[in-house]
């Protein structure tokens, strides 16, 4: 039992471990043994032969027995009466580890084009020091962007040295607070502990943990969380307070416990801390100001927050920040609001649908999306007789939806609300878990949690073809950005090669073919040469600088699009007449000499440098 | 206040404080001042706070810790983004404060 009295869930009697489960503890070994095993997997797997179904499918056995040892380490000592803290840290650790170093150390290289474009708005504050680029929304938004150009700044390294381990080092700070947070809601050590454990399989595969202001804001927000459910709590006897508001959310808080004692002066250090804390978050990103208030919204009507007033400087800082940009955003964005269609707003992002290992894994984690969503209204069912219990988890994980109703976030909406609510349905559903009363309740907890981690780990290791990149890639882009001439014109077949990684990226002109479906209304058919020549001419450049890579390709497969792509890539060296200026393993680049076009040339000594460089490689 | 876990705090933004002053001005290598500047970022503001404020869990203690730091890295490296004036260095002096506070906290408890 803890000092706090408001838990959620209370301790449940845990029933008597034999004699003989005692003496053998299997979970003593089982880290070390997963450990070993997923290294071991891992040093078996060969970037080139991972197909489309991805990593879990390309890898040998001994991968995967990997990440099963620390899961059943882990379920095994929650089976004890008091599970040992440093030996599920152990196991959450190397199971965090493994799941998000894998990519880096296979691939060597930040996973994601994004991360990328992340790191030249960066690069560009590191070299100039100021907004280079008032037109770029990352600029606009750029608390991130800065203290990562402080820190490679202080460190005089690129941002690319270190952007390849975001993932782990965000996972594991975000692990740190959920424990935090889930202790607070709880008395059973286990159940926070458990909650962890089903975060990490639940989440892994949305993919947002990558360095980017996502991911660090819902780090901030998780800190807000914490803060407030910790010293910002509404005090007990106001509960007690009549009134029609008071009566209509009185079945609620039916259960709810007194919250913790604190003082003023707390208070309003806590005020002060949830107040930085948001700023860093308003300046950083686009949607969690909001996704923000829709959890302090949800908490402040069910009166569960002091002071209420909280709410309202959140929304006037919000605001204050947004009231200066908001013709940008109608300007570039088309308004604040997407359409009030949450269905349609919920509808995630249009893609090519090439059935087949896109698709299974697709509904894989669709499947798993629905599930977490079903499993939390039931846990919460069964508490419906005292649902003060579970009011805070409850509020916290549905209240992102509010999102729908106002944005689409181009398509992302659905995925950035799975986010915000997975922690709490996490905690919903373990609390639920270690509350049944059937002989084998740890044998379903174990499987319960091992099928979330295998789906979460097919959602974010099946496309890992397509979003990781070689570091061979990362040479060609660093190559093009260094050798070409400033206000050249960049063409990508698709939009999946590393680019924008350089400070000075918006000296350059990057054109993507519109013939993806993912990144807008296709019209363009890249199987036919003339109308890629006269859709490249009308830019307005002598010279053109085309890129074809070893990820365009996968992309082209998994996706099946954008048709034509491979016709494309056997007609520019033919039809197009581009000639080739770097080659390497993963990559090549072509220089296209359009006729007509008399703007922008390379001068004749960037040319010859060129030649020479291409020379050398 | 439970002083075991404030101290811890103070003297691990003490130590952090220390570490990355000496990693970023001093290290021969860029990886370990990479590893100073990480250190910057996420120890010094945050132990400067936490040092005076037990949230009564070990992780809320080291996770407000890692957070208020970052925010407040982030917030003082926006400012000189848009202010233009580029100067991450300044940024130590978010090691001294820190260091100032802990070891002002560590003083305090002793001469309670």
């Amino acid at each position: 039992m803890t000092q706090y009295e408001h838990a959620v869930f209370p301790p449940v009697a845990v029933p008597a471990v034999q004699p003989a489960t005692r003496r053998i503890q299997p979970q003593l070994v089982l880290p070390f043994l997963g450990m070993g095993a997923w290294a071991y997997g891992v040093s078996r797997i060969h970037d080139a032969s991972i197909g489309n179904y991805g990593l879990l499918a390309s890898a040998d056995i001994w991968f995967v027995l990997g990440f099963a040892a620390l899961v059943t380490a882990f379920v095994l000592e929650l089976r004890r009466g008091e599970p040992r803290r440093w030996l599920l840290g152990l196991c959450l650790v190397g199971l965090i580890v493994a799941i998000d170093a894998t990519v880096p150390i296979l691939f060597g290289a930040p996973e994601y084009g994004w991360v990328y474009k992340h790191v030249g708005v960066a690069s560009a504050f590191q070299k100039y020091g100021h907004i280079t680029d008032p037109t770029n929304i990352y600029q606009q938004w750029p608390a991130l962007f800065a203290a990562i150009a402080s820190v490679s700044s202080l460190a005089h390294v690129n941002a690319l040295s270190f952007a390849a381990w975001g993932p782990l080092g965000f996972e594991l700070a975000d692990a740190l607070l959920l424990l935090a947070i889930f202790r607070l809601l709880t008395d059973d050590r286990r159940v926070a502990w458990l909650a962890v454990l089903l975060y990490e399989g639940l989440v892994c595969w949305v993919g947002t943990d990558y360095l980017s202001p996502q991911a660090f804001c819902y780090l901030l927000w998780l800190a807000m969380v914490l803060v407030i459910l910790r010293w910002l709590r509404a005090p007990a006897s106001s509960a007690q307070l009549r009134g029609p508001l008071v009566r209509l959310r009185a079945p609620l808080l039916v259960g709810l416990r007194p919250t913790p004692t604190t003082t003023k002066t707390m208070r309003a250090i806590a005020v002060a801390i949830v107040v930085t804390i948001y700023c860093a978050i308003v300046a950083a990103h686009q949607l969690t100001p909001y996704a923000a208030l829709a959890g302090v919204g949800a908490l402040t009507v069910l009166d569960l927050v002091r002071p209420r007033w909280l709410l309202i400087l959140m929304v006037a800082i919000a605001g204050a920040y947004l009231a200066p940009r908001y013709n940008y955003i109608v300007h570039n964005f088309g308004g604040l609001f997407s359409g009030g269609n949450p269905i349609q707003n919920a509808s995630g992002t249009t893609g090519a649908h090439n059935g087949g290992a896109e698709a299974t894994t697709a509904l894989i984690v669709r499947a798993l999306a629905g599930c977490m969503w079903l499993l939390t209204l039931a846990a919460i069912a069964g508490r419906r007789r005292a649902l003060g219990r579970v009011a805070i988890p409850a509020a916290l994980a549905f209240s992102p939806f509010l999102i729908l109703g106002a944005q689409s976030y181009g398509g992302e909406a659905i995925y950035r609300v799975f986010l915000f609510s997975a922690p709490w349905c996490a905690l919903l559903i373990a609390g639920a878990l270690c509350e049944l009363r059937l002989p084998h309740r740890w044998l379903l907890t174990g499987a319960l949690s091992l099928g979330a981690l295998c789906a979460g780990l097919q959602g974010l290791y099946g496309p890992v073809r397509v979003d990781a990149f070689t570091p061979a890639e990362v040479t060609a882009s660093r190559w093009l950005y260094g050798h070409i001439p400033h206000g050249s014109l960049i063409v990508l077949p698709q939009q999946n090669f590393p680019v924008n990684e350089t400070a000075d990226y918006n000296d350059y002109e990057l054109q993507v073919m519109p013939a993806d479906p993912q990144t807008g209304d296709p019209w363009m058919n890249e199987a036919d040469p003339q109308q890629v020549e006269s859709w490249i001419a009308d830019f307005g450049h002598r010279t053109a600088y085309i890129v074809v890579s070893r990820s365009m390709d996968a992309s082209a497969d998994y996706y099946g699009a954008p048709k034509g792509y491979a016709e494309l890539v056997r007609a520019i060296p033919t039809a197009l007449r581009g000639s080739v200026i770097y080659r390497n393993d993963d990559a090549m680049i072509y220089r296209l000499e359009l006729a007509g076009n008399d703007a922008t040339a390379p001068s004749s000594k960037a040319q010859s440098s060129i030649q020479a460089e291409n020379l050398r490689q | 206040m439970s002083r075991p876990r404030t101290e811890l705090t103070a003297y691990a933004g003490i130590l952090g404080s220390v570490l990355s002053v000496g990693l970023v001005l001093g290290a021969p290598w860029h990886w370990l001042a990479l590893t100073g500047a990480l250190v910057l970022a996420c120890v010094p503001a945050g132990a400067a706070v936490m040092c005076w404020v037990d949230s009564g869990e070990d992780a809320a203690q080291a996770g407000l810790t890692l957070t208020l730091s970052l925010a407040v890295v982030a917030i003082a490296s926006t400012v000189m983004v848009w202010t233009a004036s580029w100067q991450p260095r300044a940024l130590l002096a978010l090691a001294f404060l820190g260091a100032a506070s802990c070891a002002t906290r560590l003083f305090w408890s002793v001469n309670r």
